[in-house]
């Protein structure tokens, strides 16, 4: 596998070297752009030649540009939204290297922000279903109890769906919520909740750059199928030192940023953790201040410059949900992550980095009461190398191509009895397997007006021994068992996965896209809740557990108005997944050897469009975003094998968000969202059985919950130059979301029957206070 | 890091605002649809002498429920054994068969057969050996913030082989039989976590039971089948079901042509115990 995987790479990069070479009288522009105040690289900020129109280059994921065009004198613009645009004239005669530090834009007081230069990029480049938030938008905009959060942010973007009322799970496009591929640092992240879903893993305070894919994405991601969300931290203020920090109902945060060689390296730390157990320290009653209910996280990175040619970074993630009642029950639960990134620059135009990356995902569970008290534990466990090139061609081209290669160890399951239990010790054999990968991609103006990104991405998923696995009969059975040594490879799925997009400028504020994206996946979640929880459990791929395939297509129409000030786009998009898994009815999915006869493989699709109306700037920024769509299973095990519904089936989603600079005191901003109910299930009969009235059920998800819509609103008051206090009201009109609606016996007439709903989240107001040093 | 780059730490304070998360629950009106009438069919046969009982009846819509679902009367129905033994059971009320003859004896497989209207509905069961109770006894419970009520345990041995399933049923003397002692209308045990051990179950009865009364316990062996059947129906219980469960769906059955409904052996133990 290895040695095929480093000649692909070999016939790969000879096809790289004899592109179009530089010819006489060209020469390669190249650096980094920069936060002039705190040295933080940025990403995606734009370089143009003014004098060429069509000529520019994006910075990428650490900042690095490289552009090559003809000699002569120009000037150069460096633009990013919220700072100043940066203009040069730059005499071109040779290669340079030039790194741009850009000031950001003061907001002035009591006056409109009048931008420069807008930068057109979203209508120019060949994104598509590609979203980014900016970390201030994502302190701005109100949540539940003021805990600011990436992944409540990304649901009011279109084609993103909340899994739950408060949940931080999310559903792209009609995929389940084990189908995002959320990366930190280049790092997966296995299970990206806290608080049982209501919050995420992610500290806001350490983060640079979001960005989440929902089609038409890049050959360099893969593993899941239906969207990527790649978070970036920040490296850490390199000039000089400084800090900030929040105090919440919930949580309090601290972080702490600095250089260790002043413009050379840096590093920043940033740590959260909530307090609830404090107080439940204080009560008399025993049961609770036995209890404990917390959790923690901690960012950590530094970086090094070594040189005009090499970056090192180290960066590692370490967090823990803790929630236990006296010793009867508890839960555990966190990631660890660690990433080892050396970003390297072959002559001026081919940029690399080359990550290390460990990354840790482990649950226990304590149950059981009296003499059947035991510990569940269950995991993931990734070694992960991955190289990823970046290759400035000339005419503003690039061609990206890189391998990763994951190691995983599966943990499905550990019984431990606790002492004196009646609880056997059991554990399911560990998993082991090698996924890897190969891909390459490039970008190129075919014609003047098109731009073509074209890629291929090579997977390979081998399931390695030891290992017993067993066939199964039509009913579940098993019908032999098949023993591996150690290091054999089991079984082997290939995948080629070719991702296009392609952009037709219109004009300068308008253009055209399309995409089409094919996805694998190897890994499976297997749940027993409609949310995530943290004993989901991931698996493999194996003998009985096929890969799921996912095609899309997605096609919009984008278009800015009034100098760049406003950004829309129109999208539609029709996805198809094979081999998603669902359960046969009463499935038991924990501790259980014999769990892949418990499952069930079905196609899936979703269609729809999205409309987005966004502004980035000014003094009144925000979005509004209106999804319609639809989302259909077809299992033939399920609903007698007719399609029906997917539970995050939503016909009509809307999110309006609205942020409001008043002056250098007042900020405010309010978020509506609105969405059809969720399909579910209900009875549509009943009868007597064993003494009980049981509804009888005639269909998988035929029934609407009631329309979810809900207000938030948030108000910062500036109280000086390093702090402010931050009000919020979650739910403002107070709307009783239904969060389930159950149907039973009347408790006080048992021949009678009733519907039961339960609402979790009325009207919440909450305070934080936020500081800087 | 330097504790002079510290520029200045400012003061900070914070309103706690008494925010308690209280989830509400209040009765609805849903629309149902109505779902054309479906057959459901109860059996059972144990190891205790009959005559043991078929249930046939329809479903009928969910918020027009009455204590007398439209029964199927005319049905043919016939209990049969692996060793030759065969009963055909005999209409003794509207929608309720009795057998006759037949003697359950556990190690029997165990099969009945339905027709009705002209469609024939079939299924097995199989009656595995009889588990016993080795002894009952019940604490009475006091103590901060938990009401006052009675532990009653349940001690028995599960056999050393594994695939052992069970049913316990809690009643009391005071209550009608379809009323729990402790909320809770049937226990399930797997030996899946527990196989060959001696077993301790603790029930815990609330404000339902009394000093006097006398609670009878049942320890139902049952077969895969039957354990996946009542394990299914309790998923769909409201009492019993979580806000964030799986789709719900009708349980997983035993019989065949789409019945709603179970045919289950089982061979049963008895204890008493009177609480003082």
């Amino acid at each position: 596998m290895k040695k095929q995987s480093l000649s692909i790479q070999l016939i790969i990069l000879t096809f790289i070297l004899t592109l179009p070479s530089v010819s006489q009288n060209r020469f390669t522009l190249s650096g980094t752009i920069r936060n002039g105040e705190t040295g933080e690289v940025l990403i995606g900020a734009t370089l143009l030649v003014k004098e060429l129109p069509g000529v520019g280059v994006t910075s990428n994921a650490y900042g690095f540009y490289s552009l090559t065009f003809p000699e002569g004198t120009y000037t150069i613009l460096v633009q990013y939204l919220g700072f100043k645009t940066r203009k040069d004239t730059l005499n071109f005669n040779d290669n340079r290297l030039i790194n741009y530090d850009l000031t950001p834009e003061p907001i002035k007081l009591g006056e409109v922000v009048v931008s420069g230069e807008r930068s057109n990029a979203n209508v120019t480049s060949t994104e598509i279903g590609v979203n980014k938030l900016e970390v201030k938008e994502i302190e701005s905009i109100p949540v539940l109890l003021g805990e600011k959060d990436i992944l409540k942010t990304i649901q009011l973007l279109p084609g993103i769906q909340s899994a739950g009322e408060g949940s931080t799970g999310f559903y792209a496009r009609g995929g389940g919520t084990d189908q995002n591929l959320i990366v930190l640092d280049e790092a997966p992240i296995y299970n990206s909740s806290h608080l049982l879903g209501f919050l995420s893993v992610f500290n806001s305070d350490a983060i640079k750059d979001v960005k989440v894919m929902t089609g038409g994405i890049p050959a360099e991601y893969g593993g899941r199928l239906s969207s990527v969300l790649d978070i970036r931290t920040n490296d850490g203020n390199n000039k000089e030192f400084g800090g900030s920090g929040g105090i919440g109902l919930l949580a309090s945060r601290l972080m702490v940023e600095g250089p260790i060689v002043k413009d050379q390296g840096s590093f920043i730390i940033s740590g959260r953790r909530t307090y609830a157990d404090l107080f439940l320290k204080l009560s008399s009653d025993t049961t609770l201040n036995r209890a404990s209910l917390y959790f923690y996280d901690l960012n950590m990175k530094a970086n090094y410059t070594l040189g005009d040619k090499d970056r090192l970074y180290l960066s590692g993630y370490f967090g823990r949900d803790n929630f236990a009642f006296s010793n009867t029950f508890g839960f555990n639960w966190g990631n660890t992550t660690a990433t080892l990134r050396w970003n390297h620059i072959f002559a001026n135009h081919l940029f690399s980095n080359t990550s290390l990356i460990y990354s840790d995902y482990e649950y226990s569970n304590t149950i059981g009461v009296g003499t059947s008290q035991f510990q569940i534990t269950s995991g993931i466990q990734d070694l992960n190398f991955k190289t990823d090139f970046q290759y400035f061609t000339d005419a503003s081209g690039t061609v990206k191509f890189g391998l990763n290669s994951i190691y995983h160890t599966f943990l499905p399951g550990k019984v431990t009895s606790i002492a004196g239990s009646i609880i056997n010790n059991t554990a399911l054999e560990n998993k082991f397997a090698l996924e890897n990968a190969l891909y390459v991609a490039h970008e190129i103006d075919m014609i003047p007006g098109v731009k073509v990104n074209y890629g291929l991405r090579f997977s390979a998923f081998s399931l390695i021994g030891p290992a017993h696995l067993y066939d199964y009969d039509e009913y579940g059975n098993i019908s032999d068992t098949l023993t591996y040594g150690s290091g054999n490879i089991i079984k082997t799925y290939v995948s080629l996965e070719p991702r296009l997009a392609v952009n037709i400028l219109l004009n300068e504020t308008s253009s055209l896209k399309t995409s089409y994206t094919r996805t694998t996946q190897y890994l499976h979640l297997l749940s027993n809740s409609t949310t995530t929880n943290p004993s989901d459990v991931w698996v493999p791929s194996t003998n009985n557990v096929k890969p799921q395939f996912a095609d899309q297509i997605d096609a919009g129409y984008f278009r800015n108005f009034l100098d760049n000030e406003y950004e829309a786009s129109l999208e539609l998009y029709y996805k198809r997944m094979q081999n998603v898994i669902d359960y046969k009815n009463g499935a038991d999915l924990q501790i259980n050897p014999t769990v892949e006869a418990l499952l069930l493989y079905g196609t899936a699709r979703s269609y729809g469009a999205e409309l987005l109306v966004r502004k980035r700037a000014g003094r009144l920024s925000g979005w509004i975003g209106y999804t319609l769509s639809k989302t259909e299973e077809q299992f033939d095990q399920i609903n007698n094998g007719n399609p029906f519904p997917a539970r995050q089936d939503r016909t009509h989603d809307i999110s309006i968000v609205l942020i409001y600079n008043h002056n250098s005191e007042w900020n405010f901003s309010a978020t509506w969202v609105y969405n059809t109910g969720n399909a579910v299930t209900f009875p549509s009969g009943n009868y007597w059985l064993d003494g009980r009235l049981v509804p009888y059920y005639t269909e998988r998800n035929g029934y609407r919950m009631p329309a979810y819509h809900r207000l938030d609103l948030s108000a910062t008051w500036t109280l000086g130059p390093h702090s402010n206090l931050n009000f919020s009201l979650y739910n403002a009109y107070n709307r009783m979301n239904p969060y389930a609606i159950n149907f039973q016996q009347d408790p006080n007439d048992p021949n009678k029957t009733q519907a039961v709903q339960t609402t979790f989240f009325p009207i919440i107001p909450s305070v934080t206070y936020n500081f800087t040093f | 890091m330097k504790i002079e780059n510290i520029k200045y730490l400012l003061p900070t304070t914070f309103i706690l605002l008494g925010i308690a998360l209280n989830s509400c629950q209040e009765v609805v009106s849903i629309d149902l649809n109505k779902a054309d009438p479906h057959i459901v069919i109860e059996g059972i046969i144990s190891d205790q002498p009959g005559p043991y009982v078929v249930k046939v009846s329809m479903t009928g819509n969910y918020f027009e429920p009455s204590l007398y679902f439209p029964p199927v009367t005319d049905a043919q129905i016939v209990l049969t054994d692996d060793n030759g033994q065969r009963d055909t059971l005999k209409e003794s009320d509207q929608g309720t068969y009795l057998s006759t003859t037949l003697r359950g004896i556990s190690g029997r497989t165990y099969s009945m057969s339905v027709v009705s209207k002209g469609k024939i509905y079939s299924a097995s069961s199989f009656m595995p050996a009889k588990v016993l109770i080795d002894s009952i006894y019940a604490v009475a419970r006091t103590g901060f913030r938990s009401e006052p009520g009675y532990d009653i345990y349940v001690l028995f041995k599960d056999p050393p082989e594994p695939g052992n399933y069970y049913r316990l049923n809690a009643k009391s003397s005071t209550l009608i039989p379809a009323d729990s002692i402790d909320g809770r209308r049937y226990r399930l045990y797997t030996d899946k976590l527990t196989n060959g051990n001696e077993m301790t179950e603790r029930i815990r009865a609330g404000g339902q039971v009394q000093p006097g009364d006398t609670i009878t316990l049942e320890l139902l062996s049952i077969d895969k089948a039957s354990y996946d059947y009542f394990s299914t129906l309790r998923d769909i219980l409201s009492s019993d079901r979580s806000p964030t469960s799986l789709s719900p769906a009708n349980p997983n059955t035993n019989l065949s042509n789409g019945s709603l409904g179970y045919f289950s052996a089982f061979a049963m133990d008895t204890k008493k115990i009177v609480l003082k």
